[in-house]
């Protein structure tokens, strides 16, 4: 237990630091969770309460929310408001469409240029891969009037492709140097041994290092995802109704002419943020792997 | 040797030099290697040359014309000159500064002092670092709204907190300066964890010896800390610094939400006339230029002092 | 440490997502986000329009599609946030129209639309026999050029809602002027110990573009003159007074600063929850001050006051803002007479009047404000009927007035922070303004 403190007082002088770390961090996150449960009176009290007053077992099933097929499960109502909402519901469809899709595009594409650019000294290696880091630092809205001008002319707004492409660009910097960082620690061995057996580069890409690196693509494939599922700017400004708009753009739209539903935002923030919390602490290590690839490598 | 024989060497040097580059772009194309190497990185190239230098093209040439429902001309700099006197425009440029320095400056004190903390094996360090993640997942422009609830004077936890401790007088959000720190508090929330990660990323890489040797040597923690571990981690450093700097310089969603567009940031500014305003079109493509101009130029800089490293990534 | 993922997990992940989107999107078609392409089908016309929690709407939609008629209505709901609803519809315009035939409109978006030829033309169709029962302001913000392009739906007014039983007890009559109001408000607070004298929507956005406007006019002054609006009278002498008069009620502590931050929601809740004296709103607020602990409010029904705004000078003629909805038709409709038939239903005086009473949307129509039953059930509307009466339009007639609105509302809010003194903010407005009028004479010959 005791790993390596020279003293009581230390461990708990260090667990302190941790512990105040880890609450400040988790109490605006705590707080949201407790404006999506208490009674409306009680959110807008004044002043605040610190402690849910009005959550009770009966408050917590009052709702009725339907899940799966014509199942309905108890729940608070401000999820009941929320899971009911079909343009929620089509708004979270289609994050997890814009997400997807956007994930295996630029992984698909993404892992091709980062071979090549991990594997094959060629000319353009050094030019493509600062253009490749230089888009990372473009800014969004620099783009956005002419990328609406040019969508408009090709038919594309309140499509899905009119947020998933601006969402490839933006997401495959991270993909490719994630990529090529993974690809240089693989061993070429393997690759080299398909090539005498008289593969040619495409055949040892798929057949051995693809197979190889499903660890580093999942890791990456998951940063692009949560990029994609969490992207705001391109979705509100080129989406319209809930045919495309991904759920991001809906949340804000709890409300009616003159007032905001504040109970049920916070009730669809913590609905749209909790698959990313599973994925994220299901695969914590590889995501801060990830991450931090960049630091450590660079 | 006379002159005419130098040029004329000098020619056959120059020709040979073009010969040669020659033959090196055609052999990038006869190799079958480094031919299949460019059809691999077609597709990345097309997206980045359609999607973002395309757009960046026309966004300048924009930003040149006067772009009206009835038509448009050709104004030379005069989008610019409009921008420059306009103090809206110098109002956002500097709560984007504020925003920046403040932001990235909280965001790496704090995130290296967490790391210098957390660089050692402790029972829970997973769960703590699975902690420092949920907020850098949680989708910024939700996040924004539920920190302007906390902001607020009525219900706003936050508020109510510093109105108790005497830090505010007056409503939060019906202070500029008030909403400005608001926004750079919630960034800190959001993003020095994330910080904090990369840095002690960069710390567990250093071998133990270096502090070994330094032990033996005689220096202090402190000496240890400045003299071993700074110069070590200075890589690290640079990457969190430049893709932070980068985010805050550009930041959009934050804004957005958390100040409910009563705020303006560069990139809101230039959201505003490009998209909302039917008049400010071009003045607005002449910001979103100065943007993209001024975000090289952060990008620029810090890869100059990250030296080579980053290219070789 | 390369604990991997192995392709079939690999697989089950893209399965579930998969799995997941068919699940969460229910009844939608996933496949129509790959194109955009029209979903309604030929027999149907499609009405757009922000939510409408009170169900009146559908069921208005529903009662008209069991009548007999050859097509039917579906509503595709739009964004709650007004300001989101205009881009997303000015965007659909720039693309082709889309598919909406009839648009539920904001008193302010016609001649915006009806400048770019997005809308249509209804002088043919919308008669002025048929205009004549309509309250003026409500015909005059669907004018474009001399022509009609909105049929009223439904209106708002500004008015002062104040705590009837505090101002008796105080031996107050309603205040007439924002002095008069400073000084009651005063009073009363010290007495009462409340936390709040007055109340009102100062947030940079169009509700506080509506509370400038009202300051303005009840001042003697106004944004453009009404006669030629490409002339802009910000700069002068009665719009500096009322926005002297914005910022003296918060200067003098009576309206608190945090209105700089207050939306309608905001700058309600203290008033219902008994903390504030008076409250500028709409009539949406009074069956929620009057709701009882349902509604959230913690006063008796009796307790609850509507006024007219106060002025700045008690010779002053005082104006309400007008709020509230228009039907419009999409020029790039294919069913336009369709669009209109449906029209007309909906403003039927007895649709009008359920709408009043189940979803508490006033209705624009005079002889309504006589009807004996209505105004049982919509106590409000008898209370403003010299409000509804005295409304003036937002100077929306200008086709950039969305412009406009971005410039007022920061204008006007960093005037009520106390940032910028009443001469300089509206000095800095009028050149703003000026510009913007001078575009709007250019391009679309507005004015003289």
């Amino acid at each position: 237990m005791n790993k390596g403190f020279k003293t009581p007082a230390h461990a708990i002088g260090f667990y302190t630091v941790v512990l105040i770390f880890a609450f400040l961090t988790l109490f605006p996150l705590l707080w949201v969770l407790k404006m999506s449960l208490v009674s409306d009176t009680e959110l807008f009290a004044s002043p605040p309460t610190f402690w849910p007053e009005s959550v009770t077992l009966k408050s917590l099933t009052a709702g009725k929310c339907p899940l799966v097929g014509g199942i309905k499960f108890p729940c608070p109502e401000n999820f009941q408001t929320v899971f009911i909402d079909p343009i929620f519901r089509a708004g979270l469809a289609n994050t997890l469409v814009i997400a997807g899709i956007t994930t295996i595009i630029c992984l698909t594409i993404g892992s091709m240029a980062a071979y090549a650019l991990a594997r094959i000294e060629f000319f353009a290696r050094r030019p493509v891969l600062s253009l490749v880091l230089a888009i990372s630092f473009f800014p969004a809205v620099a783009i956005i009037a002419p990328l609406f001008l040019q969508f408009q002319k090709a038919g594309l707004i309140n499509t899905y492709w009119a947020v998933i492409i601006p969402d490839v660009l933006f997401a495959l910097p991270l993909t490719v140097y994630l990529l090529v960082a993974y690809f240089r620690e693989l061993p070429e061995d393997l690759e080299d041994a398909a090539k005498v057996d008289g593969a040619n580069i495409w055949q040892a890409f798929f057949r051995v290092t693809v197979p190889l690196s499903i660890p580093g693509i999942v890791t990456t494939g998951l940063l692009t995802f949560i990029y994609a599922w969490n992207e705001f700017l391109f979705a509100n400004t080129l989406t319209l109704d809930q045919q495309a708009q991904p759920a991001t753009v809906v949340i804000p739209q709890f409300a009616t002419t003159y007032t905001t539903d504040y109970g049920a935002q916070a009730a669809a923030a913590l609905v749209l943020t909790l698959p990313l919390v599973i994925l994220v602490l299901f695969f914590q290590r590889k995501i801060v792997s990830g991450l931090t690839a960049g630091a450590t490598k660079g | 040797m006379s002159v005419a024989s130098e040029t004329g060497l000098r020619k056959r040097q120059q020709t040979g030099v073009v010969s040669g580059a020659w033959r090196s772009i055609r052999g990038e194309f006869t190799d079958p290697e480094k031919r299949t190497a460019y059809w691999m990185i077609l597709p990345t190239l097309l997206v980045v040359l359609l999607i973002a230098a395309g757009p960046i093209l026309y966004a300048i040439y924009l930003s040149f014309w006067r772009v009206l429902p009835n038509g448009q001309t050709f104004i030379w700099l005069d989008n610019y000159v409009t921008l420059f006197t306009d103090s809206g425009f110098w109002g956002a440029a500097i709560n984007t500064v504020v925003f920046t320095v403040a932001s990235v400056g909280l965001e790496f004190a704090l995130g290296l002092t967490i790391a210098v903390v957390l660089n050692r094996g402790f029972v829970g360090q997973g769960a703590a670092r699975a902690i420092a993640i949920v907020p850098w997942a949680f989708p910024t422009v939700v996040s924004g709204i539920m920190w302007r609830l906390m902001y607020t004077d009525q219900v706003g936890i936050f508020a109510y907190l510093a109105d108790q401790l005497g830090l505010v007088t007056g409503p939060i959000l019906a202070n500029s300066t008030a909403v400005l720190l608001g926004a750079v508090v919630s960034d800190v929330w959001k993003t020095t964890p994330f910080v904090a990660l990369l840095l002690l990323a960069g710390l567990q890489v250093i071998p133990g010896d270096v502090y070994e040797a330094a032990r033996v040597d005689g220096a202090t923690k402190w000496q240890q800390f400045t003299k071993v571990t700074m110069p070590l981690l200075k890589p690290a450093i640079l990457v969190a610094l430049l893709f932070r700097t980068l985010d805050a310089w550009r930041v959009y969603d934050l804004f957005w939400s958390m100040t409910d567009r009563q705020l303006d940031s560069l990139s809101v500014y230039t959201y505003k006339f490009v998209r909302i305003s039917q008049l400010n079109l071009s003045v607005g493509n002449a910001a979103a230029v100065l943007v993209f101009l001024s975000s090289l130029a952060i990008a620029f800089g810090f890869i100059k002092l990250l030296g080579t490293r980053a290219q070789e990534a | 440490m390369r604990r991997g993922v192995s392709r079939r997990e690999f697989l089950k992940l893209s399965g579930a997502g998969i799995a997941g989107a068919t699940l969460l999107g229910g009844c939608k078609d996933l496949a129509s986000g790959f194109k955009s392409a029209s979903t309604a089908g030929p027999n149907t016309l499609v009405l757009t329009k922000g939510p409408d929690t009170s169900g009146t709407l559908q069921k208005a939609i529903d009662t008209f599609n069991k009548e007999d008629h050859p097509f039917t209505v579906k509503w595709e709901v739009a964004s709650a946030d007004t300001g989101l609803y205009f881009d997303k519809m000015r965007t659909q315009f720039q693309v082709g129209g889309g598919e909406a035939d009839v648009i539920g409109a904001d008193v302010i978006w016609p001649a915006q639309f009806a400048a770019n030829e997005w809308i249509e033309d209804l002088s043919d169709r919308f008669t002025e026999e048929m205009q004549s029962d309509f309250l003026a302001s409500t015909i005059e913000t669907s004018m474009y050029q001399g022509k009609i392009y909105g049929v009223p739906w439904y209106s708002d007014a500004g008015l002062l809602y104040y705590r009837k039983d505090l101002l008796d007890k105080a031996n107050f009559q309603p205040p007439k002027t924002w002095e008069e109001m400073l000084m009651q408000a005063r009073k009363i607070q010290a007495d009462e110990g409340l936390k709040y004298g007055f109340t009102f929507q100062g947030a940079e956005y169009e509700g506080g573009v509506c509370n400038q406007c009202e300051y303005i006019w009840n001042a003697g002054g106004d944004v453009l003159a009404e006669d030629d609006p490409s002339k802009v009278l910000i700069g002068e002498e009665g719009a500096v007074l009322g926005y002297k008069t914005a910022q003296d009620n918060v200067l003098s502590g009576v309206a608190t600063v945090a209105s700089a931050t207050y939306k309608e929601l905001e700058s309600l809740t203290p008033f219902i929850q008994g903390d504030a004296v008076f409250n500028r709103n709409w009539p949406f607020g009074y069956s929620i001050a009057t709701g009882g602990k349902a509604a959230g409010s913690s006063l008796k029904p009796e307790w609850v006051g509507v006024a007219h705004l106060p002025t700045t000078n008690p010779d002053d003629e005082g104006f309400a803002c007008l709020g509230g909805w228009d039907f419009c038709i999409n020029a790039f409709s294919d069913k336009k007479d369709e669009a209109w038939e449906f029209i007309q239903w909906m403003i039927r005086p007895e649709i009008q009047k359920t709408f009043a009473i189940d979803a508490g949307f006033l209705p624009p129509r005079k002889s309504l404000f006589e009807d004996k039953k209505l105004l049982k059930e919509q106590p409000v509307m008898e209370l403003a009927k010299s409000s509804f009466a005295s409304t003036r339009p937002r100077p929306s007639v200008n086709p950039f007035y969305s412009d406009m609105s971005l410039d007022m509302a920061q204008s006007f809010n960093d005037t009520i922070k106390g940032d910028v003194t009443p001469e300089e903010a509206t000095a800095e407005l009028d050149k703003k303004l000026s510009r913007i009028a001078s575009a709007a004479e250019n391009v679309f010959n507005v004015g003289e």
